[in-house]
């Protein structure tokens, strides 16, 4: 039998990676719809949370709403809007990116193996995912210049967050406490209608974030 | 009900936004007014909370509200003046964020879960950012983008502590109610190694927003971009709330036997916040950035006394207030300056103590104040900061906390000096008025009065707040 969690984790991963190595921004937003998706499905299908009331399938629904439709949708509009196609000068290469992706992921495993958590079955998976997604969306922040692109790193930050919130804790406490992540994408949002509402555009006549150096010491 | 604290500015920012500029100024300063008198009847425990699984006063959230409270009051009479003669293009808005970011710091100050208080730090971050923004110019996009993305990062760490804090509790097999009192009770029964992990990740996470280095990046900027009341309020009021969350989960590692642990960390992060602040602010070429640099370095003082323990704490919430008043004051100082001579730079500035002579007055004995010198305040919290650390022995510590306060009171000396006394022909652009200036003085005697006499309640709030870790007057 397929085992569905595994599934979609291995999709999480890849499209981790495929994000680190894409230069287009519009595969890049697509993959980030994609990545918003199942990571908003992975607690549905895990075993300890089998008993879910219908408030959580509905709330759970909202945030593959919000995480596969609405954000990436923002952020399809402010890549129209600003008419760029794709990352000019990386601060790091594509293959070294995907080869960092890579690394991060052995970093990640070697982390998990190490915490020695009495982790519920098939969650250890999901923390390695977790810390990849987490770690390599700090590093398209850092590895990029363009505004739009590091809020798709942090938005794939944010994912990992999510995705750790939900690894770790069983359903008892934290039914408030994990969903609150998505108030994080609230953040994504403003960031987004920034750059949408013509201020970073316009200012700039680019969103080249190497371009916001005027204020330093 | 203790709620209608932070509700009611909320609900005057909305009405701001509808009303025109004039009757937006008159609300600003009603609003300020009744928040305060509600703040006052909260000390005097009229109010009692609705909902008390998610809000509660306690001492320091209560500290923390009235400095708030206060400086609000003094900056909206600012604002009555200022907004008139500057040149602040969305008037409604800027009345509407300026009261949402009042409502967004006192929901903070009252927070009893710590989710909670993380969207709560969260809303300030939102709301703040159009106040940064509303000078509409390339360099206030700037600092805007950067405070809200730096912020953000560090508002997820703080999510990702606030997990692990949970995770704890899960592997200490406890069933309680989420909240800071009822964790400080099964405090010992929690996981230590992921209670420790919580604690650094909310330390990072808050401490992004309170400004201690390395991850003070935006705050220079911020503060420099935005208009003077709104720099004001960042420094004097928001700082402050971020440390209450840090504050927060501090004690909880104290009653958890980690004390030693979490004062550590925030000694190294404070000392750090401290030499920054005394590098960066020797040379510095802009004013309002010299002024947010040394916000810095006293947001260093703060975490180093609170690290420290014992009598050091008591000087430390002395400190938390003082610096309000003071700063608060000197960035009202800076806006007027600004005004009168339509510059940032130090260099375009001089000769201020005979082309703004009353400006001068509030100007340079905020100066006096803030580089610890006596009759104001921080010469108090800090000499008793110094003596807690003698207590600890504590001695290389001490020596780089000295340092570090020589450093910033030379640096901040040359540019004060600079800037009052240097020549200048400049015509001045816009005169000095009274509503403008009354602002600066009335925080500043609020320092002086509260170095000679305090109120017995404040004495008793600081003594409960930090009574639970071990704290003391006779230490």
């Amino acid at each position: 039998m397929i085992n569905i969690t595994e599934l979609i984790l291995v999709v999480t991963l890849l499209s981790v990676l495929l994000s680190l190595g894409s230069t287009r921004l519009m595969v890049l937003v697509r993959i980030m719809a994609l990545q918003g998706v199942m990571v908003s499905l992975t607690p549905l299908f895990l075993k300890s949370h089998a008993s879910l009331d219908s408030g959580a399938i509905i709330f759970f629904q909202i945030m593959t709403l919000i995480k596969g439709l609405l954000i990436p949708g923002l952020l399809y509009m402010a890549v129209k809007r600003v008419k760029i196609q794709r990352e000019i000068e990386p601060f790091i290469g594509y293959h070294a990116s995907i080869l960092s992706g890579l690394v991060i992921i052995i970093i990640s495993v070697f982390i998990t193996n190490n915490l020695r958590l009495s982790l519920p079955e098939g969650h250890s998976m999901v923390l390695i995912t977790a810390i990849t997604t987490m770690a390599s969306g700090f590093f398209l922040m850092m590895a990029r210049t363009k505004a739009i692109t590091q809020v798709i790193g942090y938005l794939m930050l944010e994912n990992g967050i999510y995705l750790i919130g939900t690894a770790l804790t069983d359903h008892r406490h934290t039914i408030y406490v994990v969903e609150f992540g998505v108030l994080l994408d609230l953040l994504v949002g403003v960031m987004v209608m920034g750059i949408i509402l013509h201020n970073i555009n316009s200012a700039f006549s680019d969103v080249d974030t190497t371009l916001l150096g005027r204020l330093k010491d | 009900m203790i709620e209608f604290v932070f509700l009611l500015p909320l609900v005057a920012g909305g009405a701001a936004l509808a009303l025109p500029a004039s009757m937006g100024r008159m609300l600003l300063c009603i609003s300020a007014l009744l928040h305060f008198q509600l703040t006052l009847m909260s000390w005097m425990g009229k109010l009692t909370p609705a909902f008390p699984q998610f809000f509660s006063a306690s001492p320091e959230g209560l500290l923390i509200l009235l400095v708030t409270s206060f400086i609000f009051v003094c900056i909206s009479i600012y604002s009555f003046s200022y907004m008139n003669e500057s040149e602040v293009e969305n008037k409604p808005v800027f009345c509407c964020c300026m009261l949402l970011f009042l409502g967004t710091m006192s929901m903070v100050t009252l927070s009893e879960h710590p989710i909670v208080l993380w969207i709560s730090i969260e809303a300030t971050t939102l709301v703040s950012a159009p106040l940064i923004f509303i000078h509409r110019s390339k360099e206030a996009l700037e600092a805007t983008w950067k405070y809200v993305l730096i912020c953000s990062v560090g508002i997820a760490l703080a999510l990702l502590g606030c997990f692990f804090v949970t995770l704890a509790m899960d592997l200490g097999n406890i069933d309680a109610p989420l909240s800071f009192t009822s964790l400080n009770n099964v405090a010992t029964q929690l996981d230590p190694v992921w209670l420790k992990a919580g604690f650094i990740f909310v330390v990072i996470g808050f401490g992004t927003k309170m400004g201690l280095a390395p991850m003070h990046t935006w705050l220079p900027d911020a503060h420099s971009q935005a208009p003077s009341p709104a720099s004001a309020l960042l420094s004097g009021a928001l700082l402050n709330c971020a440390f209450l969350g840090i504050y927060k989960m501090h004690v909880l590692m104290n009653v958890a036997g980690l004390g030693d642990f979490s004062g550590n960390v925030l000694i190294g992060f404070g000392l750090a916040s401290m030499l920054v602040g005394g590098v960066f602010i020797i040379g510095q070429p802009d004013y309002k950035r010299m002024l947010a640099y040394s916000s810095i370095k006293n947001m260093g003082v703060i975490s180093f006394g609170i690290g420290i323990g014992g009598f050091a704490m008591y000087g430390a919430f002395l400190h938390l207030i003082h610096h309000s008043l003071l700063k608060s004051s000197l960035f009202l100082s800076a806006g007027n300056i600004l005004l009168g001579f339509g510059t940032k730079r130090v260099q375009g500035v001089g000769n201020i103590i005979s082309r703004m002579p009353k400006t001068f007055v509030s100007f340079f004995a905020g100066f006096i104040g803030i580089t610890g010198l006596p009759p104001f305040g921080l010469f108090i919290s800090e000499v008793v900061i110094v003596i807690g650390a003698f207590q600890q022995h504590r001695y290389i510590s001490v020596a780089l906390f000295l340092f570090a306060l020589i450093l910033v009171a030379a640096g901040a000396g040359r540019i004060f000096m600079a800037m009052s006394f240097s020549d200048n022909n400049r015509k001045i652009l816009v005169k000095e008025k009274t509503l403008r200036l009354a602002a600066p003085y009335i925080l500043l005697f609020a320092s002086v009065t509260l170095c000679i006499w305090m109120p017995d309640a404040i004495y008793i709030a600081i003594t409960d707040a930090i009574q639970t870790i071990g704290g003391a007057i006779h230490g």
